[in-house]
């Protein structure tokens, strides 16, 4: 792995985004939104769960983005994998992809704040972007007799009427707030495994 | 490198641009979102088998058909019962529309992922003057899908040697464990395969700023028009009774 190190460091200095970099911005888009799906999809089976999807996708997911963000080291990392994620998930309802994208956007803002190379700046960044995982519920806040038509076709009445009876006016707050809980768990865990794995092996 | 995996369309009967397969991916999307109706799905699941056996994979084309007829048949089976149980009613009928209503997509994607080789599917997008910073992202997206699969698959196995196994009851009672053990090993040998990737388009001069030419011939045929209008259609007669059912249901 040490001998790879080389060939990994574009060089920090440099600030275009190179071929190289949008390489692994789309395949850790890849990695991401596998990942992100298939916990959602094992937990979406539970009414109860689903709503909770933003804390977990934030706890599983975190590392990464983290090991993304920090592989890159320019503007555009967070970006890229914040337009793939948009598309992909909150595709169903126009409003709620141009939030996601637009949490992407303000997650790059904090990282330029950070000028890349603040390790707190990286860390805050994912607590914003996670906020796009409450992108594919907007369907459920703003569009809800639609979303409710479609669960019962999709899953049955019982289902449909039990996300129904949990999707109060409060939904959206406490989901923001499960997105934030989720995304700063993910992050201490992310931290933690980055350096124990991936600052020894020299790869971020 | 598993060719078959990463996609040729070398015995396909007919060309399909890869602006084509990625319209009905998009098609796919809006289908399975905007309109919940079966017949919609059905119509469109059917369509993308027959694509399928256009380009050459008669066996996945008939795989799929034979597992969509299946979960149909079940379905069926499951909407005129009212005997059993509620709660095995609720799991099976999930997982039968998890299924159907995720099928066009994921028959899609297959579609993109096997029968399109990266160079023609950067040749397309390319002719269509979009930017590379753009397109790269979105051909390593769709190159890289099988790899996860490939690698988590890896990981599975040589971790069941030092006997991890990864299993529900393991993931409930040790959260960390699971996540150290499965994702970690999972994004190394990614990132192995990540700079080999970079490594192979630096050396194909992808880095400049001159405009690349291509051997791949691009150009949307009589075929690509027909599958495009017939993709409209659909997507324009599912969706306008989709919302006809939902004003039924209201």
């Amino acid at each position: 792995m040490a001998k790879k190190e080389n060939l990994n460091t574009t060089g920090k200095s440099d600030k275009k985004l190179r071929v190289k970099d949008l390489i692994f911005a789309g395949a850790f888009g890849a990695i991401y939104i596998v990942v992100m799906l298939v916990a959602v999809m094992a937990l979406g089976m539970v009414p109860i769960l689903y709503i909770l999807t933003p804390l977990f996708v934030g706890i599983v997911c975190a590392t990464i983005y983290e090991l993304c963000v920090l592989k890159v080291h320019k503007f555009g990392a967070a970006l890229i994998l914040g337009i793939l994620f948009a598309v992909t998930s909150s595709s169903a309802y126009l409003p709620g992809m141009f939030l996601a994208i637009l949490a992407a956007i303000l997650a790059e803002l904090v990282l330029l704040a950070g000028k890349y190379k603040s390790k707190m700046m990286f860390l805050i960044s994912y607590l914003v972007f996670n906020l796009n995982m409450v992108c594919p519920f907007t369907n459920l806040y703003f569009n809800r007799s639609k979303f409710i038509a479609m669960a019962t076709e999709y899953y049955g009445k019982e289902y449909a009427e039990s996300v129904a009876a949990l999707a109060t006016g409060w939904l959206p707050f406490l989901q923001i707030g499960l997105a934030l809980v989720g995304a700063l768990i993910g992050v201490i865990i992310a931290s933690a495994l980055i350096k124990k794995h991936f600052e020894k092996a020299g790869i971020v | 490198m598993d060719l078959i995996f990463y996609g040729e369309d070398d015995n396909s009967l007919v060309k399909i641009d890869p602006r084509t397969k990625f319209l009905i991916f998009i098609g796919s999307g809006i289908m399975c979102f905007a309109s919940y109706s079966d017949l919609g799905v059905i119509i469109y699941s059917v369509l993308l088998c027959i694509i399928f056996v256009l380009c050459g994979k008669k066996f996945t084309a008939l795989k799929s058909a034979l597992l969509l007829g299946v979960m149909l048949y079940l379905r069926m089976v499951l909407k005129n019962s009212q005997g059993a149980p509620s709660v095995i009613l609720l799991l099976v009928t999930a997982l039968s529309t998890v299924f159907m209503f995720g099928f066009p997509t994921v028959m899609s994607l297959l579609l993109i992922i096997k029968t399109t080789k990266i160079s023609q599917f950067l040749a397309a997008f390319q002719a269509m003057h979009l930017p590379v910073k753009l397109i790269i992202p979105i051909a390593v997206f769709f190159r890289f899908l099988p790899t996860v699969a490939e690698e988590w698959n890896g990981v599975r196995k040589a971790m069941a040697f030092r006997g991890i196994i990864i299993s529900p009851v393991q993931i409930i009672c040790h959260p960390w464990r699971t996540i150290e053990y499965m994702l970690i090993p999972m994004l190394f040998s990614s990132i192995s395969v990540m700079e080999e990737l970079a490594a192979a388009t630096m050396a194909r001069g992808m880095d400049t700023d001159i405009k690349r030419s291509s051997y791949e011939k691009v150009k949307f045929s009589v075929v690509d028009y027909i599958l495009v209008a017939i993709l409209i259609g659909i997507i324009v007669f599912t969706t306008i009774i989709g919302h006809a059912a939902k004003g039924g249901l209201m």
